[in-house]
């Protein structure tokens, strides 16, 4: 009742703080992951001005060891490796780009509908529990034996993954902000449950919601790589984080430095999400 | 900035041990808590001391660092807060110089606390037994068997009913109020010297404090335990303590004997905290002062007093130079303009009164109470809400029924106040949210100008929104923290076609002048606001709609006691401005006696009296209104010790089962608990007779006594 420190500064007179003030405001944690992640997805955007050779080119000398020309050596058919790696960066990028933000509005959208509307919850629910159900390799399998292994079979397994994963906590969200004070002051005032659930509510859940976003970024690098290594997602000869390090290991004996590369970006990769995803936690949530 | 009073003891107290020599002995105690913003000194330089057997009561706003005191006592203050000068000196041991061992005999055994919170203050997985027992256990003045032998006792010293049943149960099978007398069971286990207890009856309805105040005061007469009392009621330090300290800012500004304090207060924060207080006898007429301005932020240094910007006293001597302590008749306290001569000036009153409280003539309708259905801006005819529980199990087939409101009748004609006043649980809020249309009813009829409400189509709905608006206790929770508050308050001219663009932008404007802000706020969020301003945004938002009703649910209820004056009145002024209607849904009976025209009291989902403020107050005719009004402190010492009270045994019962007959007749004073040939309570339900003052009660107007301005 009496502790000195509740009382919030008045901070009279201070105008919103700019975006660079903003992003400072994030943390070093969060920050050195987003300068990380932005840099590998860069690299994997750019392979086509970066790579020093063709991907797919072979040549005679296959299985090498690193070289000058060749800095992370060659493959069993001659393809220069580090090559191969940033063009899989570039898929991964693709699928963490493409299918997260997807599986994150759609199963947002059917949260807040689900916390909204009983009807719609109810079959949301069951829904989100069989999707929850399925691993994501499972998931994965299950695609791929539909529409066949590739890319669009990977994008669409790591969408579907995250669906429910936002649509729950978007749920959870709404839930917890529906019986708050200003909700029913909202409603009191007339204003419709659409604008409540968007204007008043979404704004309120957001925090939880980007943090997600972080952590489910780490993951689908996580599935490109099973989904690939387990020859269900990025079909050869295209390179892929995860089908490469899949066929690194039968020679694993003549390069070692084979594994080497996708192993250090997919751990990167992850890595810098995580990062992202634990700094903006101890930002946004624990306030 | 320090004070070291001479205290003596009271008389009321019991006899001191030793007179000579303090229990304890507060000097120049400092604790800082160090903030990204700065060092924020939320204690600085307090200097009381406490001879055995005292109570002394510490009073002050939230922010004053009253709490903070109390745990620097113990050393208890956790980071970033730290203890940095002073010294605190129980029974001539210096504490702050302890090491942790030696302090952990003090804790508990020399003095011992009690905290807000009696709901997670208690160990839930542990029998009471079993708490109580290892507190006395811990300190290893009691051997195992004594420990367990005195549980027993401690129990029935606090006034828990069949004890020795209780002993082993949990703690969630006690009352809010059950579980503080545990509390201070616990806290007395190891007969310590001193109980400080902070804020313990906050949390707690006022008929419960008064049980718990009794309680605290009868220990200490017959124990001779010292007490210290934490506390931002003025009310409740009268009624247990012979000693106040007022606290503002981290300082002690006046300290001494509690009736020479409250009759003639010597600093002007003690004199202008009186004067923003409401009270039961005061006359309506008499207008709360709000204090103007708000407390200083405690990282800046403050050259002069504390108090000088908000003071009507301070010239600029008060600006520039630290006031000196002045110690006079046991008393202490620190103002220029009382220094020598020990007298503060009246408090002037300000020259522009529009947000001083007073009250303007009775609306024209009010002063026929009984009038006619047709004149009634909102009429709510016999309305019951039932919310079904369902049971526990399987298949979930129990059903409980809790009639949270039940067969209740009001009507507020425009331009009029009616104050609905109950403690927890009594369905007062319930009835607030079917007013708004929140909940739909169960039965019965709400009309609002003639329209009927219960049954609304869409449009009859989007006309009422547009008629009557709802202001909530807590402005942070009711304010989208993400949306400025011009938004907010621009948010319902654009849904109801009010005003958009640049009108709407003109109106928010206007609507922030109204109540008492700068328009000029508007791009800002809402916590960039303090909390009596937030509320000043809620009701700008309400008053968008040109509302003719506003309900208000505790709207002050969150808010101290000078920002509370300064809400109440804004209202009273929107109200003669623009002739709004207000029910006003409170706990607390002093402020809804000083807004109302008319007062519902409400009990157990029944409205059990009503009738004019003044008249409830005075004449009481149920004997519940009776005993809730005596069971409320007021801030003055001569009307406290005169007045006869009627304390109330036991806990509100379950709204799941409520008693037959009439639902208070298994606590009333005059019921058959008393008298046992009155068995028609316990069968039949009182009905609320006609009139313009009526209460539902068998033997109505039976229990006066309590009346506050009964000749006594």
């Amino acid at each position: 009742m009496s502790t000195a420190l509740v009382r919030t500064s008045p901070d009279a007179g201070l105008a919103r703080p700019a975006r660079a003030a903003r992003l400072r405001g994030l943390g070093a944690q969060a920050l050195t992951g987003l300068a990380l992640a932005g840099f590998l997805l860069l690299a994997g955007v750019l392979a086509p001005l970066l790579a020093p050779h063709d991907p797919l080119g072979q040549s005679a000398q296959s299985l090498t060891g690193p070289s000058a020309d060749h800095l992370l050596g060659t493959d069993e058919f001659g393809r220069d490796l580090f090559s191969r790696v940033l063009y899989g960066l570039r898929q991964d990028a693709v699928v963490a780009l493409l299918a997260v933000p997807v599986g994150a509005v759609v199963g947002t959208l059917l949260g807040l509908l689900g916390g909204v509307n009983r009807w719609a919850d109810a079959i949301m629910q069951r829904t989100f529990d069989v999707l929850l159900a399925f691993t994501a390799l499972i998931m994965g399998v299950t695609v791929a034996s539909i529409m066949g292994p590739g890319l669009p079979a990977v994008v669409l397994t790591v969408a579907l993954v995250n669906i429910p994963i936002f649509g729950r906590i978007a749920r959870n969200a709404v839930l917890g902000q529906r019986n708050r004070d200003y909700v029913v002051a909202a409603r009191v005032l007339g204003v419709s449950p659409t604008r409540v659930t968007f204007r008043h509510i979404l704004p309120n859940v957001l925090d939880g919601l980007i943090v997600q976003v972080a952590l489910s970024l780490s993951m689908a690098v996580f599935i490109e790589g099973a989904m690939s290594f387990a020859g269900i997602g990025i079909t050869p000869p295209e390179p892929s984080l995860g089908s490469l390090l899949r066929t690194s290991i039968a020679f694993l004996d003549q390069n070692p430095a084979y594994a080497v590369g996708p192993m250090v970006v997919v751990t990167l990769l992850v890595v810098s999400f995580q990062l992202v995803a634990e700094g903006l936690t101890k930002k946004l949530l624990r306030r | 900035m320090t004070m070291t009073p001479s205290l003596s003891a009271e008389p009321t107290v019991a006899e001191p041990v030793d007179e000579s020599m303090p229990l304890l002995e507060v000097t120049s105690l400092r604790t800082h808590f160090q903030t990204p913003r700065g060092t924020l000194r939320a204690v600085d330089g307090v200097s009381f001391d406490l001879l055995p057997g005292e109570t002394l009561g510490i009073v002050g706003e939230s922010g004053s660092g009253k709490s903070v005191t109390a745990m620097s006592l113990l050393r208890m203050v956790r980071r970033p807060g730290k203890v940095v000068g002073g010294e605190v000196r129980f029974r001539g041991q210096d504490l702050l110089g302890m090491d942790e061992d030696q302090l952990r005999t003090v804790r508990g055994s020399g003095m011992s606390m009690v905290f807000q919170d009696p709901m997670s203050s208690l160990d839930p997985i542990m029998r009471i037994k079993d708490q109580l027992v290892e507190a006395m256990l811990s300190h290893g003045k009691f051997s195992g068997a004594q420990a367990q032998a005195r549980a027993l006792d401690l129990l029935q010293q606090v006034g828990i009913p069949d004890p020795q049943a209780r002993l082993d149960d949990y703690p969630h099978t006690y009352s809010g109020g059950m579980r503080q007398r545990v509390m201070i069971a616990m806290a007395l286990a190891n007969d310590p010297d001193i109980i400080i207890a902070d804020e313990p009856t906050t949390a707690l309805d006022v008929t419960i404090q008064a049980q718990i105040l009794d309680l605290l005061a009868e220990l200490n007469r017959d124990l001779g335990t010292g007490i210290i009392l934490i506390t931002h009621n003025l009310g409740v330090v009268v009624r247990v303590c012979s000693k106040v300290a007022v606290m503002y800012a981290g300082r002690v500004v006046e300290s001494g004997p509690t009736e020479e304090i409250f009759a003639a207060p010597r600093h002007p924060y003690t004199q202008a905290l009186l004067a923003a207080t409401p009270r039961l006898e005061a006359d309506r007429d008499a207008p709360l002062l709000p204090i103007p301005g708000r407390p200083p932020g405690l990282v800046e240094p403050i050259a002069g007093c504390a108090f000088a910007s908000r003071c009507a006293h301070a010239d600029q001597r008060c600006h520039d130079e630290a006031p000196p302590v002045s110690a006079a008749d046991g008393r202490a306290w620190s103002c220029w303009r009382s220094a020598e001569t020990g007298v503060l000036a009246p408090q002037p009153r300000p020259a522009e009164a529009d947000e001083s409280t007073a009250v303007d003539a009775e609306p024209a309708a009010a002063q026929d109470s009984s009038s006619s259905d047709a004149k009634a801006l909102l009429s709510v005819t016999d309305v019951s809400k039932e919310f079904a529980s369902r049971g526990r199990g399987l298949l979930r087939r129990e059903r409980h029924v809790v009639n949270a409101v039940e067969g209740v009748t009001i009507d507020i004609a425009p331009g009029e106040t009616v104050g609905v006043v109950g403690e927890s649980g009594c369905g007062k809020s319930t009835l607030g949210k079917l007013i708004m249309g929140i909940h739909d009813v169960t039965r019965g009829r709400i009309e609002f100008d003639g329209r009927d409400l219960t049954h609304a189509s869409r449009s009859d709905r989007d006309w009422f929104r547009r008629n009557v608006q709802l202001v909530f206790q807590d402005p942070m929770s009711s304010l989208n923290p993400r949306m400025t508050i011009g938004d907010a308050i621009r948010e319902p001219l654009e849904i109801h076609g009010i005003a958009t663009g640049a009108a709407a932008r003109t109106r928010v404007a206007e609507l922030l002048e109204l109540v008492g802000l700068d328009p000029a706020v508007a791009p800002r969020l809402p916590h960039e606001f303090s909390g009596g301003q937030r509320q000043r945004v809620v009701i700008a938002r309400a008053l968008a709609v040109e509302p003719r009703l506003l309900v208000c649910d505790e709207a002050v209820a969150a808010l101290d006691v000078s920002l509370q004056a300064q809400i109440v009145g804004l209202l009273q002024r929107l109200q003669r401005e623009l002739g709004l209607a207000y029910l006003f849904i409170s706990h607390d009976l002093a402020t809804v006696r000083h807004l109302s025209h008319r007062i519902a009291v409400m009990y157990l989902g029944r409205v059990v009296e009503l009738g004019p403020a003044a008249d409830v107050v005075a004449n009481p005719l149920h004997p519940y209104t009776a005993a809730l009004l005596s069971a409320v402190p007021e801030p003055d010492p001569v009307v406290e010790r005169s007045r006869s009270r009627i304390l109330l045994q036991g806990d509100v019962p379950s709204p799941l089962n409520p008693p037959a007959g009439c639902r208070f007749h298994t606590r009333c004073p005059i019921g058959p608990m008393v008298n046992a040939e009155r068995t028609i309570c316990a069968t039949q339900q009182p009905e609320l007779a006609p009139g313009v003052h009526h209460a539902a009660c068998h033997f109505s107007g039976e229990l006066r006594a309590a009346g506050l301005e009964d000749p006594r």
